[in-house]
Formats: structure tokens, sequence, C-alpha cells
């Protein structure tokens, strides 16, 4: 026999049932060599060769050196080589393990059972690895379910491991190993343990030794024997193995109860009753308690809670499952070799290359739109944006119906008009105090007040003019707006300034009515004073502005005793004037009256006698017999602002204008050029009162919010968000000349706006009735001639087709006009 | 009540619903006590346990204890004569405590003992309750003798134990309620110890001992001058328990990290009775023992490590700050 290494016989004390194959291997190269053969070998081998090669017959084809190994294996015995030979090379008989021939002794099982379980981490056990696998490799039962994982980075030849193992590392140095060297050791998690694989020879082997051992293991006790008794304490040392060949084959088998020594006596009184059913253990005084074997089976829950790592056997029945014994469905179909589904790029590789391409090429520049020269295209933009939810909620009325269905009395507008000192406060003060408006006390408060500073006539004008600049000049200086009612009619009086100075205001309250009560004082030289003065630019104002219809109110006629001859004489020459300035004479009427004594205001005082001559109506029935101006509902809201104030910490911001057109309600965004800055309205107040809309030919207060009061100016206009005015800086207008037109540097008055402008070009004179061309760029228009003319601004000004415009130089009214665009 | 002030759950009604009782029941009056569970054990035998650890992958450490309860003897009815035990602990760290924790030197230890809501059969809150946070109270002090807190300064972990089915105070026919005398919090506070000590060893932090809970009690036995020292006593098996006691124990040290007296027990009484609480508590460490072994033997075994040096996942925990 070839002498072996040292660590082979080991390896074979350990592995006599599993590493057959590598012996043989072993046997076989060195068989051919022949080394260690004596000369009495040689003739004993060749004649058994002879002898088996008769025995197995020709039909048998073995070659003579797998005869000579199996005699060497055999000691020649040719009978025994025969039927090994016949075993291993018939067809389809696998090769039988070679039983050990003598019986394994008591430390051979020990040491055994020892070197299955117990991972001593040296090399022998990486070769009892790979043998291990050499010997699945031959298909012989293995109680391992996957290979052992030892994984080499370089794929070593088992034979060439195993032949010369102890050459493996001669070129590994002790420290700092190469990494391509090292191996990789996955720890592989064990699978779940079930009982032995069913028909398993191997398995059966080792539970009847294990069996054996435990008989044996008895019978040592029994008998004392002191080396038996060592032998199986070293059996109890083993460690245990989880593989399922040396684990007890039942559970049924009582397990040994444990016993646990307490250290220390638990008290100083003896405790009979805890150790009464044990024996008491001899040598020591230590307490020792003893409990069976207290591990319980898991219930049904606890078995579905911990089935995944399940660490007790569960019996035979339980069968390993690794996932490793099933085999994929259809792995073994040539289809299934042939589809390389990972041959192409997965479709989360192709987005992420697409992304990555993407992401490399430069961003395309963003088409910006050159922004040409001029603000319009930058406002018009502004005006893109999308519209803001109103944070009022609007009641979304249909404010056209609403004013239809509320058959509101009719609502007029007019502006009271005349020379300054002709008694129009006065007058106005009269008819609200006739009419019930303002109440006595208030009344005779003013009274007293006006005689404390010797104005005792001007107490009614009080009514109008508010403020202390008023009161102690004794003119007004801004309009004044008060309310009355009359049967029919809901009238609103925009008392305007008499005095030249505040033209400008005139034309802010002219510009709101629907008609004008032209006040002239009767008393002698007062009225041709007046004709000269306000009298007749006021005409002309309110003429130009749009007002067609005209009350004569001829006041004071108490100081000229109601004389009828006076009155006819104003009357003439107050209608060919008014004629002249294109009121039609229909349209006006001459009222005689008296506002300090308040006789034909409101009602005729019939002692009177004086009066008898008249038989026209009073100034109020006057009034109501005004047909009032069409209201364009249909229209998109025009506004124009007349005041902006604070109006309390509820209302921030207010203003008030007469609606010229369109309608509005709360919740309405409205735009207020030339700011182009939106609003909100929050609340609408109407003669004091709350309402929910407005309608055109009213003077409300509306109360915004979501604007800066910077944006708001006396004159802007609030119109409609979706039909904005459009801001104009030069405009063609048609005017009546009151005075000498050239071309020259003027004030463009609309209501309350002002601007600076110019007048650049005279176009043409027209005909004041038919409007036909009379002459085209004339050097001058004279006072009374229409004219066409070419106004610039020098700001833009919101300003429509249709609106009425005043031109003013120097404090005077040059001319008024009608824009056309 | 807890479970009134719950308003973020529909919860069910709080009486709980049991199985039915039958007429019989009610028309025999000498039936009722024939279904009275009877200890068939010795004084000095526990309850079968099972206990299993790594249960939840994603603790560091989890165990999983149970005393199943005792074969029904009677057909007849529908309720299992004998509550069983079952109870999950998971442990959570160490880890770093956040960063406006104060300063700690040492390991924080939390605790939370729930008991699922139908754990008992009186129907338990979500939230709660002062007997669960008292037994939370006790485990804490039970496992704060264990743990070598001073090796992870700046951490904390966190132990959450629940009680998936918790001890009865008494038998479900017992005049009272089942639940009236609580001798059963006193299983639960051994179980709790037990599968919680499991868990941390589990999850391999440092521990001076392993730590296992034990119940004794004393009972009233007319044979036995009045009354007898049993070890794990099941509460619906007793008709009347005088004294009861639960331990934390720690085999090695011998020592007792947790106590819990209750009942009249008496000066030398409360003595034995610590005692027997302290021999049931071995009993409960030797499962747990042989469990550990068995794992470390299937742990070395399928890491081919030498002696396989036990599970210490998250020894070396990586400190932030």
């Amino acid at each position: 026999m070839p002498p072996k290494s040292g660590h082979q016989r080991a390896k074979n004390i350990d592995y006599e049932d599993d590493d057959i194959y590598s012996d043989e291997e072993e046997y076989y190269e060195e068989g051919v060599e022949g080394d260690g053969m004596s000369e009495e070998d040689k003739q004993q081998m060749a004649a058994a060769t002879i002898k088996v090669k008769e025995a197995l017959g020709g039909s048998f084809k073995v070659t003579e050196t797998q005869i000579q190994e199996a005699l060497w294996h055999y000691y020649y015995d040719v009978g025994k080589s025969v039927s090994y030979l016949k075993n291993k090379y018939a067809p389809k008989v696998p090769a039988q393990p070679k039983q050990s021939q003598k019986p394994a002794s008591r430390f051979d099982q020990a040491a055994s059972a020892a070197g299955v379980g117990a991972p001593n981490g040296k090399l022998s056990s990486f070769i009892d690895s790979t043998t291990v696998c050499a010997a699945l490799n031959l298909g012989l039962e293995s109680c391992y379910s996957t290979p052992p994982p030892v994984h080499f980075p370089i794929s070593y030849n088992f034979d060439r491991l195993t032949e010369d193992i102890t050459n493996f590392f001669w070129d590994t140095p002790w420290g700092n190993v190469p990494s391509h060297r090292l191996g990789t050791i996955i720890p592989q998690t064990v699978a779940p343990k079930g009982g032995l694989l069913g028909g398993s020879k191997l398995a059966a082997l080792a539970a009847k030794r294990k069996q054996k051992q435990q008989e044996q293991a008895a019978k040592a006790e029994e008998e004392g024997n002191d080396a038996d008794k060592a032998v199986a304490l070293l059996d109890r040392l083993s460690v245990k193995s989880d593989r399922p060949a040396l684990l007890a084959p039942s559970d049924k088998a009582p397990k040994p109860a444990i016993r646990y020594q307490r250290k220390r006596s638990p008290s100083p009184q003896p405790q009979p009753q805890v150790e009464s059913d044990e024996e008491p253990d001899l040598g020591t005084t230590r307490p020792t308690m003893e409990f069976p074997d207290l591990r319980a089976q898991p219930s049904m829950f606890a078995t579905t809670l911990c089935s995944k790592n399940d660490s007790r056997p569960a019996g035979q029945s339980h069968q390993s499952t690794s996932f490793a014994e099933f085999a994929l469905p259809y792995t073994s179909m040539v289809e299934f070799k042939k589809v390389d589904p990972f041959a192409s790029p997965s479709p989360d590789d192709i987005v992420q290359e697409a992304q990555k391409r993407g992401a490399g090429r430069p961003s395309k520049p963003k088409a910006t739109p050159k922004k040409p020269a001029g603000d319009k295209l930058a406002e018009a933009v502004d005006k893109l944006h999308v519209e803001e939810a109103p944070r009022v909620k609007s009641k979304n009325l249909n404010v056209v119906e609403e004013f239809a269905k509320s058959e509101m009395k009719r609502m007029m507008n007019f502006v009271v008009i005349g020379h300054v000192d002709h008694g129009k406060s006065t007058l106005m003060g009269r008819l609200l105090y006739d009419l019930k408006v303002i109440d006595q006390r208030s009344v005779d408060k003013l009274k007293k007040e006006a005689e404390n500073i010797g104005k005792a006539s001007f107490a009614l004008a009080w009514v109008m003019d508010q403020t202390s600049e008023e009161r102690s000049r004794g003119v007004t200086v801004d309009i004044a707006t008060n309310n009355f009612e009359t049967e029919q009619t809901r009238f609103t009086i925009l008392d305007a300034p008499g005095h030249r100075d505040f033209i400008p205001n005139m034309i802010a309250g002219a510009s709101q009515a629907d008609f004008a009560v032209l006040v002239i004082d009767a008393s002698t030289n007062s009225f041709e004073s007046g004709l000269k003065g306000q009298t007749k630019e006021h005409a002309l104002l309110v003429r130009s502005m749009g007002v067609q219809r005209l009350i004569v109110a001829v006041n004071k006629m108490d100081t000229i005793n109601w004389s009828q001859h006076r009155f006819n004489e104003i009357s003439t020459q107050m209608t060919t004037f008014l004629t002249t300035a294109s009121f039609s004479p229909k349209q006006i009427s001459f009222i005689p009256c008296a506002g300090l004594t308040g006789e034909n205001v409101t009602h005729r005082n019939p002692d009177n006698s004086l009066l008898d001559w008249y038989t026209g109506p009073t100034l109020v029935s006057a009034l109501d017999t005004s047909a009032p101006s069409p209201r364009p509902l249909d229209k998109p809201l025009r506004l124009t602002i007349s005041d902006v104030f604070r109006g309390g910490i509820t209302n921030p911001i207010s203003i008030t204008g007469r609606i010229d057109a369109g309608t509005l309600q709360i919740g309405d965004q409205i735009l207020i050029m030339p700011s182009s800055e939106k609003a909100t309205i929050k609340a609408i107040e109407l003669d004091g009162e709350p309402v929910d809309w407005a309608v055109a030919g009213q003077i409300p207060t509306l109360h915004l919010q979501d604007i800066d009061p910077v944006h708001l100016r006396l004159g802007d206009i609030a119109c409609a968000p979706n039909h904005p005015v459009r801001l104009i800086k030069s405009f063609t207008c048609k005017i009546l000349a009151f005075e000498h037109v050239l071309p020259s540097s003027v004030d463009v008055f609309r209501g309350r706006l002002q601007a600076e402008g110019r007048i650049v070009r005279l176009s043409a004179t027209l005909d004041k009735t038919s409007g036909e061309v009379l002459k085209k760029k004339p050097r001058i228009v004279r006072p009374g001639e229409v004219a066409r003319v070419v106004v610039e601004l020098q700001r833009e000004l919101p300003l429509e087709v249709g609106v009425r415009i005043v031109l003013r130089e120097r404090g005077s009214t040059v001319a008024a006009g009608l824009l056309e665009g | 009540m807890a479970a009134l002030s719950d308003r973020r759950r529909i919860n069910a009604p709080s009486g709980g619903t049991s199985a039915p009782v039958f007429s019989k029941a009610l028309k025999e009056p000498g039936y009722l006590e024939e279904l009275r569970p009877q200890r068939i054990r010795a004084p000095k035998e526990l309850r079968k346990i099972f206990l299993q650890t790594s249960i939840i992958p994603s603790a560091s450490g989890s165990a999983y204890l149970e005393i199943p309860n005792a074969p029904s003897s009677h057909p007849a009815t529908l309720i299992p004569p004998t509550s069983s035990l079952k109870i999950a602990a998971s442990v959570q760290g160490p880890k770093p405590l956040p960063r406006s924790a104060p300063f700690s030197p040492t390991l924080l230890l939390s605790t939370t003992v729930k008991f699922a809501p139908f754990a008992t059969r009186h129907r338990r809150g979500y939230i709660r309750d002062a007997a669960e946070r008292d037994l939370g109270v006790h485990l804490e002090t039970a496992l704060r003798g264990v743990i070598i807190g001073e090796r992870w300064p700046k951490s904390g972990v966190e132990i959450v134990v629940t009680v998936l089915e918790g001890d009865e105070g008494a038998w479900w026919g017992q005049e009272g309620g089942s639940n009236g005398s609580g001798w059963g919090l006193l299983n639960v506070l051994a179980g709790c110890i037990t599968a919680a000590g499991s868990a941390i060893i589990d999850a391999g932090i440092d521990c001076v001992d392993m730590v296992s809970g034990g119940v004794a009690a004393f009972v009233q036995d007319p044979s036995a001058d009045g009354r007898l020292l049993v070890l794990d006593p099941s509460p619906a098996e007793h008709r009347d328990i005088i004294a009861a006691c639960a331990v934390g124990y720690l085999h090695s040290r011998d020592e007792v990290t947790e106590v819990w007296l209750r009942g009249d027990a008496g000066l030398e009484a409360a003595d034995s009775l610590i005692e027997g609480a302290a021999q049931a508590a071995e009993g409960s460490f030797s499962v747990m023992k042989e469990v550990f072994i068995e794992n470390l033997e299937k742990n070395g075994n399928a890491q081919g490590l030498e002696g396989a040096g036990g599970k210490r996942k998250h020894a070396d925990v990586e400190m932030a700050g």
C-alpha cells in the first residue's frame, strides 16, 4: 500500500463513507506509476490479472490497469476484484460505497460524529467540502441540499486539488495575500431543517448508528467501564449538528431532564418541599432543581408565526423544502436555453440612456420675443394675465334685469349752474328744506350760525355749502351733492360753483348731469353782469358737455316784485342766447321763483297775488317733467372717478363717480385707467344706502379692495377689465369755439380729468347744423364757430370716441367739443 | 377609561365578545362547576413554554413566547378552560438618541407593554391603560438590571412587548368576572420578562446575565394546612389565590432584578414565595438556554464558523455626532 499523507489518513477516518471517490483516484494514478511495488507484488499482480480476465470473459471490456487497480485494492483477491469490476463497469450499476473492513471503534464513531458536525476551520474542512461536492457529483445521496459555499476565484481542478493539496498554498505568502488568491466564503443560511430524506440509505445508516451509540452509551453507563464512559462523554461533547443524519430520529424520544445548579443556598431555611422529589446531590450542598423538558411544541398560531425559521424539528413528516430542490419549470426545454432575455438592454436601461443623452445636449434657448419699442405691448402683456378670482364673492346678478325688475323711480342728476351770487345754493337749500329733506331744526341752527357772522341770508345756502371755507367766503367752491325725491323721480343735485375760479369743478359737476338748472338773478344789473360772466359760460359748457335740457330758474323775483316785464325780458334775452348755443327752444323752460322765500319753488303761495300772471309749473314740477337721458346699460362699464376718499377702517378706499355706461355689482373687478390697476368692488353705496348693484346714470360710492390708493386719481376711468378704455395721446375732436382758437397749448378737461395738451392742427371749420366742411385748414377758429382740431396730449389719457371735452386756456374756456377719434 | 377617550378609531364595544355560554350552565347549578379546570400539574411543575427568537426580521432582536393552554377537557363548552399566554417582544436599537435629547452617559431603556385589544376576554383599548403602563414600568426595572448600559452612551433602545393573549385573572365562570382580581397580570409580567430578555440577547446587547421571569403563588388548599405554594399558577385553575409573586431572576448570578408581590403573604411566607418564583424563573431560563444553544449551533454550522461566536448583529453601532 502506498504511503499516504497524514492528512489524508485523517480524512479517511473522518469520511469512510464519503470519500471513496478521491481515494480511488489516488490509487488509480499511483497504480499506473507503479511506484513502491516490490517484485513479488508485480508477479502476484500479473498472475491475478490473468485470472481476473478469464473470470470476466471477453465480453467485459475492462482495461488491464483497471483490473490491476482493483486487485491492488483487494489484496490480489481475485473473486472480490471480479465482483467489484462487474459491479463497477457493468452498465447502470453505480459504484457501491466501500465498507470499512474492520468494525469502527467507539473512538472512531465519536470522532466521525464530531468531525462531520464540527466546523473546525482547518484546511481539512475545505477538503471535506470538496470531497462532499465530488460525492454529490457522483450522485451519491447527500444531506446537503445546496453545494457547500466555497467559491474559488480561480477555477481549480478538484482532482488536482486533491492530488497535491499540500502544494495548493505553496506560493501564498503568510501575510498580504494577493487579492486574486483570496476566496470569498459566503455564509449560507441553513435550509429549514426537516426530517431525514425519505429513502436515504445514508440517513438510515446514521440513524441506526446513533441508536447503537445510545444503546452502547447506556450499556457503558451500566457497566461503569471507565474507558467507554470517556468515549460516551466524547460523544456528548460533540457539537450538535443540524445535519439530519445526526439528528435524533424521532422527537418522541424523551429528553433527559435538565439539571440546574443553584449557586447559593437561596435562604437559610431548608426547603424540603422544593427538593422533595429529587435525590440529594452527593458531596455538595448546592441545591439542584430539576425540570422536566419544559419546551412546548408550538401551537398552531406559533407555527404559522415562526414557520419560516422554525428551529425545532417537527418530526419525520416534515419535509425539507428548499427552493433548490424544485427546479424551475421549462428550464430543460430547448426554447428556454435559446432565449437570452438579458442580451438586449432592459427597458429601464433604454430610458436611462435616453435621459443621459438628453441631459448632455445643451438646452434649447427659449424663444423670447424681442421687446419692441413702446409700452403698448408691455401694457397688452400686462392685460394678458389670467384674472384672479376675486375674494369678494359676486352674486352674479344680471344687473340689467334687476334694474328692470326693481321698477325704480326715475333717477336724474341735475347740475345747478349760474353766475356767482345768483342764489344757486340758496335755491337748492330752500328746495331741500321745503321738500323736508332738511328738518327745521338744522335749518334753525344754520340760521343762527349765519346770523352770528352777519350773513343771515346765507343760511339756506349753507345746507349745500358745508365746508368752513365755503361758508366764510360765502361762495360754493366744490360740487356739493344732495338728494331728494319727488313722487316720480329721485334727484341728485349737483350744486356747481358759480365763481369763475372754480370752473373746473363746475365742469366736473356738469359732466355728471342729465340736465341743468340755470339760476339767474332777476334783479337789475345782476342778470346783465351774469350774462357777461358765468351765466353764459356755464350755459355753453353744459351744452358742450351734452346737456340738452335746461331749466332756467329766474331767481330773486321777490326783489323786483315779481315783475312780469322783467321776467319776459330775461326770457327773451336768454332764449336768443341759448338758441345760439345750440339749445333747442323746446328744451328750455323759464320759471320765476324766489329762493329766499321759497315762492314757486315747490309750491305757489296762494296769497301772493303778484304772481297771478304766471300759470306755469313750479320749479320742482318742472324738474319732474324733464325726460331722463337714456341709460347705456348694455355698454361696457365706464365710471369717471370724481372723488377718492378713505371711508373708514372697514372701507379703506372708496371712490365716487357717475356711471357713464354699463352696470356694476358687488364682487366685480374694475380696471382703473390710466394706471391699469385692478380693484374689486367690496361694497356699493347709493345715497348712503348699501346696494348690490348700480347702473349707468347713478352716482354710487364704491368701496374697493386689492388696490393701492396711489393708483386712483380724480378723473380716472374705472372700466370693465375685459373692455378697457384705450389710452390715447392724440385725438381729433369737433369743437365749438368760445374764444378764438389758435394752435396753442390748452388744458384738456374731461369731467374731473385734467391734462395739459396742445392743439396741433386746425383741420377744418364745419357747418354748425349740417356738419359739412366749410373751410379746410383754417388759420383761426372764431368764437361760435364749429371746427375740427387735432389735440396732442402730454400724457396718455383714457379717452374714448364720444366723450365730451372742454379746452381751456389760462383760466377761460376756449372751446368745448366731442371727441371723434 | 382609556377606551372612552380614544376617539381616533372606531372602537369595538368595550365589553368584548365572548363565546356563548350554553343554557345548561344556567339551568343546572352544579354543571358550571364541572367545567372549572383543575390543576393537574404537580405544585412545582411548570407549564410548557414555547420560545422562538428572531421572529421579526426588521427588529434588531425579537422573541416570541407562548404558554399553550391545556387541551379542553370538556367538549361541552366553547370557551377554553384556561387561558394561554402569547407574547411577542421586539428590541429596536440600540440607536443614537435624537439630537434634541439631553446627553445620557448610559443606554436609555424604554419599555412598552401593550395588550392587543383581543388579548383578554375583557376587550382592551388601543391606548395603553394604567395596567399596561404599570407592567411597562415593572418590565423596565427587570431589564435595567441586566443591560450594561455604560457601553452605549448617548443611545437608546426601545423594547416593545405585545401581549397577543394574556392570562386571565380568574376562571371565566367565576363570579365577579374573569379580570377582576388581576392575578393574570403577574403571569403576563413573567412572560414579558422572559420574552424581552430573550429579545435583548437576540439583539446582541451586552448583558451581565440572562433574565427570566417566573411566578409563584400561595393558593387556598384545604388539604395542605390552608395554603399551598404552587409554581406558575394558572389563575383559572385556582379558586382562591392568597398571594402571588413575579420575579425577574438572573440565573448565573442568582440575583433578582424585579419583584412584584401581590396579596397578603406574611413576612416568612413572602420569602418562600419569592424563592418559589425564582425557581419558576429558573424553569423558563432552562428553555431560554436551550433555545439559544440551539440557535448557536444552527448559526455556527450554517456559517462554518468556529464555535459560532454568537449573534452580534448590531454589536457595533455607528454613533453619529
